[in-house]
């Protein structure tokens, strides 16, 4: 499946400083956080979304998520067939979204969990019971399946935070700084996770501020400065065109360059 | 809305619900275990209090010259008859007052006559006790000397102390009685169970979730808005039901017990059966009422980022619930046509009227329907308001322009639906109390006062978010086509209203007339400019300036056409407050928003209004004059209604293509 979008912009407000008004004076002043992003994304591939705090980065991938409505432009799925999915709740059945954001609910168990998002993807009880089989069997869930979430460490939690997104075995992964605040252990688990969706012809879109994991695991790169898509090519690429020996020192040289 | 998708999330609501402690704690034990314990913990003390003042002896002081008249000797005779014990103790005041006892009794003579009397504390229990075991002492040995006087000059005291006899006799029954004590606590404690019941679950299943990242989470999964909120609407309502069951069952469980020691000590029984219904109705209002709670508490707490802030949000709530649940309990207040449509109120008074086995189906009727009503409302406007977006990511309160600073407004823009609301919510009140409150104390004068509030309420709200003037309140020189469609329109929609009010008059032949009387005695007896000026010409220019302009104006923007139109038709119906216009005044609000969309301009319905209003004044001023010039029959023969139905049908849509007219110059959007 294709993930597009088409000059996407989405616009918050905020307050700035009233250069006219009083001392102390404030007005409220619209900027874009996404300012006309055109991107794609195909099977098989992870796109790496990077950039600065601030960068717009998140409210990109929310917009993709359908979490967000886009100020303009839109979100563009296309099915194998190259047939355009319609309408945001169509497009979230393909979509397994992941971030810092999405917390579980603490009082229910793994399988729990699971089995209400698997109803509300209109699966079938035989078809749950074996996906979760399955799922638990990938992540390794199976000592702590039946267990409240609420009591289960930092590193479990993550994995069943990623196995709630694999429920309806999505095409599209859109993943928002997925390793953040977790040890090398869980990261890499994560990593791998990413990995294998990649071999077995899905999509993965993901964005983080570990340079290194990025350059390992992204076979594509886009990054973000005040709303806008700066450059966007391969981890080689980049490095080339900076003539940079790691992608951490690119990140810097094309972040001073746009300031 | 998908009917799968919404009973998992209602599951998992319910699950998540159930496994929280505070919940459970709240649900549970508060109405089993609480309120037994202050039940009996009141009724111990009450006994007890009773036994110590039985038990208790009282210090009777006295002055020299009481003595000397008899009376200590007198109390100490009778005191025994009463069970009272009493110990005597001669002082003077100053000694009272040092506190050597309860009361003091001292004697003078005043104009010939004997007078005691009896110092007292009236900050001490004790003391009043003393105080009226001393004036009951007093008052039996006044009768005493009375009836030696009787003897001693050989006179028929019966016959002279009382000439004629009287008693007065209960005719209700025990179990009516009984209903009456209930009626007054069972409302106050149903509402505010519901509520507790509601309370909690409302602000987790928003706020709490917000605070707690899983709103993200679930936004993410193909669920639509409508089936979120509805989900979290059923859990909320489910939660209210079940902690006000438990509360009832709390309650008959002390009642059955109180209710077995009383009957087993020898008190009346009642014929408990006969609360069947009462009970059965009640468990009615407790599921709706339960619904309109939920509503109520997820709108509050829809706003809120936190626990604590929706907490904050939810303290006025609770407040009007309770001031407005203790309704049962004011005599004066009883469920009519009126109250019927208040919320909370009603229920409160329709639970204390059915504990005195009033049964009147229309109004029980009314008011379960008035509430489910009220509750859809609630979560319809709640969707409509906030999108999955404002409630995940955007401030609180979003969509209500009043609540930013005016300073950050864009010029020229269309109020929104959160404006709208919040303007109406505005009119409402000013309609219900400054509104009452003025037409009340000034007649004629305070509907003008009303009618300059809506008017410049509205003009406030639409200056304040600088809206564009001329294009939000449709300010346009009409065509004269319109102008005259209008009027035809107009005449056409009067007949159907007058068919409709006819009909209506059948059905509901008491409270019609009711209504027609209300009417009657606003308009009393000012003259004729007076009334054609407040209640036909004012209410032509402000309530369209409100209705037809800013309500249509929003609504035209946000909604397609014939949303727009009836939605405007049926606010203005709704306003008018009273069950038995808001057909006819919806009708007649639907033709003018109709005629103003159409037109563009906002001055052709000003004219239908103010010739409705007119015509309505100069028929009732005329009434007693018109009804003996023309005698009208009591029954009109039905072949009238329909030819007066078919020309109204007629000349409304002969009005309305007028207005209409290809070509013609349409509102912009």
């Amino acid at each position: 499946m294709i993930l597009k979008s088409e000059a996407l912009c989405k616009s918050f407000k905020r307050l700035v400083k009233d250069e006219n008004g009083k001392r102390g004076a404030t007005k409220q002043e619209e900027f874009y956080a996404v300012d006309h992003v055109d991107l794609e994304a195909g099977g098989g591939e992870v796109v790496g979304v990077l950039g600065p705090n601030g960068a717009g980065k998140t409210t990109l991938l929310r917009m993709l998520g359908c979490l967000m409505q886009p100020a303009s432009g839109r979100v563009i799925l296309k099915d194998d067939e190259g047939r355009e999915i319609n309408g945001s709740v169509e497009i979230k059945k393909h979509i397994g979204y992941l971030s810092g954001n999405t917390r579980l609910y603490q009082r229910l168990s793994a399988r729990e969990l699971m089995h209400t998002i698997a109803d509300i993807y209109g699966m079938d009880e035989e078809t749950q019971d074996k996906r979760i089989e399955e799922i638990s069997e990938i992540l390794d869930l199976s000592s702590f399946i039946d267990n409240r979430i609420e009591r289960l460490s930092t590193g479990q939690t993550q994995r069943v935070s990623i196995a709630r997104c694999l429920v309806h075995s999505p095409s599209v992964y859109i993943f928002d700084e997925p390793t953040l605040g977790l040890d090398i252990l869980s990261s890499e688990s994560i990593i791998d996770f990413m990995m294998g969706e990649r071999d077995r012809g899905r999509t993965v879109l993901y964005s983080t501020h570990y340079m290194e994991e990025a350059q390992y695991l992204c076979d594509r790169i886009l990054m973000m400065y005040k709303g806008r898509i700066v450059v966007e090519g391969t981890p080689e690429e980049l490095m080339e065109k900076t003539a940079t020996k790691n992608l951490r020192e690119t990140f810097r040289k094309m972040i001073e360059e746009e300031i | 809305m998908n009917r799968r998708i919404l009973i998992s999330l209602y599951k998992k609501e319910i699950l998540d619900i159930l496994r929280d402690k505070k919940t459970i704690l709240m649900m549970i034990v508060v109405p089993l275990i609480l309120y037994p314990l202050l039940f009996f913990g009141a009724m111990y003390l009450t006994s007890s209090l009773i036994n110590s003042d039985t038990e208790r002896s009282y210090i009777i002081a006295y002055d020299e010259k009481t003595e000397s008249e008899g009376v200590i000797e007198f109390f100490a005779e009778r005191a025994p008859k009463h069970d009272y014990k009493l110990a005597y103790i001669k002082a003077d005041i100053s000694e009272f007052e040092a506190g050597v006892a309860d009361v003091f009794i001292s004697y003078r003579m005043i104009g010939g006559k004997a007078y005691y009397q009896i110092a007292y504390k009236a900050a001490e229990t004790s003391s009043q006790t003393a105080l009226s075991i001393a004036e009951k002492l007093m008052s039996e040995y006044r009768e005493h000397l009375r009836s030696e006087l009787f003897k001693k000059m050989a006179l028929d005291e019966q016959a002279f102390m009382d000439p004629i006899s009287f008693e007065h006799k209960d005719m209700s029954s025990k179990e009516e009685n009984a209903g009456y004590l209930l009626g007054y606590i069972v409302p106050f404690l149903m509402i505010t169970s519901i509520l507790m019941g509601a309370l909690y679950p409302a602000i987790d299943a928003t706020a709490g979730e917000k605070e707690r990242g899983t709103l993200e989470t679930l936004l993410t999964l193909p669920v639509r808005n409508m089936e979120l909120i509805a989900a979290k609407f059923a859990a909320t309502s489910t939660v209210a039901v079940a902690a006000a069951i438990l509360n009832m069952i709390s309650m008959s469980l002390m009642g059955a017990y109180f209710y077995s020691t009383v009957a087993g000590s020898g008190g009346e029984v009642l014929n408990l059966l006969s609360y069947l219904p009462a009970v059965l109705i009640m468990l009615l209002c407790v599921i709706v009422f339960a619904m309109f709670a939920s509503a109520v508490c997820l709108s509050a707490c829809i706003f809120a980022k936190s626990f604590k802030e929706a907490q904050n949000y939810t303290t006025p709530v609770m407040l009007v619930f309770m001031i407005c649940g203790m309704a049962g309990m004011i005599p004066a207040l009883e469920l009519d046509s009126t109250t019927a449509l208040i919320p909370v109120v009603n229920i409160s008074l329709l639970i204390a009227s059915l504990f005195k086995l009033h049964f009147e189906l229309s109004l029980i009727a009314m008011v379960l329907l008035s509430n489910v009503a009220y509750s859809l409302l609630a979560i319809v406007i709640m969707t409509r308001v906030f999108s999955s977006e404002q409630i995940l990511f955007g401030d609180s309160a979003g969509g209500m322009k009043l609540l930013e600073g005016r300073k950050n407004m864009k010029k020229g823009q269309i109020p929104g639906v959160g404006d709208c609301v919040l303007l109406l919510s505005l009119l409402l009140l000013i309609i219900l109390f400054a509104g009452s409150l003025l037409i009340v104390r000034f007649g004629s004068w305070g509907l003008i006062a009303e009618q300059f509030l809506i008017f410049f309420a509205t003009s406030f709200y639409a200056w304040y978010i600088k809206a564009d003037f001329k294009k939000l309140f449709m300010i346009k020189r009409p065509r004269v086509a319109a102008v005259i469609g209008g009027v035809i329109a107009w005449i056409g929609s009067y007949l159907i209203v007058q068919v409709l009010g006819y009909a209506i008059q059948q059905l509901f032949p008491e409270a019609f007339a009711a209504q027609q009387n209300d009417l009657v005695s606003i308009w009393g007896e000012d003259p004729l400019w007076l009334l054609v000026l407040s209640s036909a010409l004012i209410p032509g220019i402000c309530e369209e300036w409100a209705f037809r302009g800013f309500l249509l104006g929003s609504l035209k923007n946000r909604y397609k056409k014939l949303t727009a139109v009836i939605l405007c038709g049926l606010i203005f119906g709704l306003f008018h407050l009273s069950p038995m216009q808001i057909l006819l005044v919806s009708v007649f609000g639907l033709v003018m928003a109709v005629v103003a969309y159409e037109s563009g301009s906002i001055f052709p319905t000003m004219l239908m209004h103010f010739l409705n209003n007119l015509s309505a004044v100069l028929i009732s001023k005329y009434r007693d004059v018109l009804i003996e010039k023309y005698d009208w029959a009591e029954a009109v023969p039905l072949y009238a209604v329909f030819v007066m139905a078919a020309l109204g049908a007629l000349f409304t849509v002969a009005g309305l293509l007028l207005v209409i007219k290809k070509g013609s110059a349409k509102c912009t959007k």
